[in-house]
């Protein structure tokens, strides 16, 4: 009888034992397998040395890349209007040197009794400063005329010379379009002209004092 | 008897000492790496990881140098959105048209956005100045009243001031480009 218990005791260890040999050589197996798979030192040399040149040639292409931007910034003083914000800014590169509310086209339209017509306007686009006027002199285009029901006069009648109106200074952009002055200050901020850029007296002079013939004027 | 019994016992002892020591000696086969050997795989290993984010941080950095080199010979109006500082700029070739800042909705993908160019793939008319632009699947811009179509109410939204949006819906055309930063 005491044998038998022995003997069942016996084989009762065994299986422990196989069971525990059993887990102890997959965890042996694992960790073997893991050591075969991961790389050498030598591998891992020859990989950081190949890491290294790579990241040496996206260092020298990055420096060249910024190289050929830098060269195209030119640090010039350049105007942007925002013709929906109706805001006049003068910039720097990343810099604002300044900014005002300004006047801009009013999306009016009108029709002369000969059919001609007028939309209020001011033109979208890259522009430069063409010239620069002190107290500049208004010629009254027909427009101005139909808009008043006035007859329209000839070309060269005096009538159409009018001082005082565009303030002090004027930046001419081409095709009749300018940044001016306005007496209508309290509109600044809104659509009211008839397609030029109209500013207060001393932004008007902010500007005129700080660009040149050739600067660039960006009207978005 | 008694003593049979004994070394029957003793002998069963030593078989399992023997499968243990077997079995040792077999765990004991994946450990051929010395200390030391390991310690300086442990470090090569770190600096490997290093470089392979310097390299990513790197590639980052000419994708957007490329961009940048693309519309600066482009000739149409583009914007940089700087997820991290919620600020945007729009753009034309090297110049800033203008700078805004904007608010992203909750449901914004703060971190799974990637850095890179989006495309403007929709201009949405919206009624009382309602617009809104969208790029791609990413995310709309918008100011918090612009009128989105339900299909597109739970893509991710930027929010600009009216009159921001408005500047920017209006500068902007059909396949314009975005830049996302972080």
């Amino acid at each position: 009888m005491r044998n038998k218990k022995r003997k069942i005791q016996f084989w009762v260890a065994a299986g422990i034992s196989m069971v525990l040999s059993c887990i102890l050589l997959s965890l042996s197996s694992s960790w073997a397998g893991a050591n075969r798979a991961a790389p050498s030192t030598e591998e891992l040399h020859a990989d950081i040395q190949t890491l290294k040149q790579e990241a040496a040639r996206f260092e020298e292409e990055n420096r060249g890349l910024r190289r050929i931007l830098a060269d195209q910034e030119d640090g010039e003083l350049y105007v942007v209007v925002d013709t929906e914000s109706n805001r006049l800014t003068l910039r720097q590169g990343d810099t604002i040197v300044h900014t005002a509310a300004c006047g801009t086209g009013s999306h009016q339209f009108i029709e002369a009794e000969t059919g001609t017509n007028w939309f209020f306007e001011t033109p979208i686009g890259s522009f430069t400063v063409l010239g620069k006027e002190r107290n500049p002199v208004w010629i009254r285009p027909d427009w101005s005329y139909v808009e008043e029901n006035m007859p329209v006069p000839l070309l060269r009648d005096p009538d159409r010379l009018v001082r005082g109106v565009l303030g002090k200074y004027a930046l001419l952009l081409g095709n009749g379009y300018k940044i001016h002055g306005t007496k209508w200050t309290k509109l600044l901020g809104t659509h009211f002209t008839h397609g030029c850029v109209s500013l207060g007296d001393d932004d008007l002079e902010i500007v005129y004092k700080s660009v040149k013939i050739g600067t660039k004027v960006y009207l978005f | 008897m008694r003593n049979a019994e004994f070394v029957g016992a003793k002998t069963g002892m030593n078989r399992i000492a023997v499968y243990l020591i077997l079995l040792l000696s077999f765990f004991l086969l994946g450990a051929d790496k010395s200390g030391p050997d390991r310690g300086e795989q442990a470090a090569l290993k770190a600096e490997r990881r290093s470089l392979h984010a310097r390299i990513e941080r790197l590639q980052r950095e000419q994708d957007y140098l490329l961009f940048q080199k693309m519309m600066y010979e482009n000739d149409s109006k583009y914007l940089i959105l700087d997820i991290k500082k919620k600020t945007g700029h729009l753009k034309y070739k090297n110049r800033v048209l203008k700078d805004f800042r904007f608010q992203t909705s909750k449901n914004f993908p703060g971190r799974s956005l990637r850095p890179g160019m989006l495309t403007l793939t929709e201009k949405i008319e919206g009624k009382k100045d309602r617009h809104a632009l969208v790029f791609e699947k990413s995310f709309v811009v918008r100011w918090k009243r612009s009128a989105v179509p339900r299909e597109k109410a739970n893509i991710p939204s930027l929010s600009l001031a009216r009159k921001d949006l408005l500047s920017v819906y209006f500068a902007v055309e059909d396949g314009a480009l975005a830049y996302v930063i972080r």
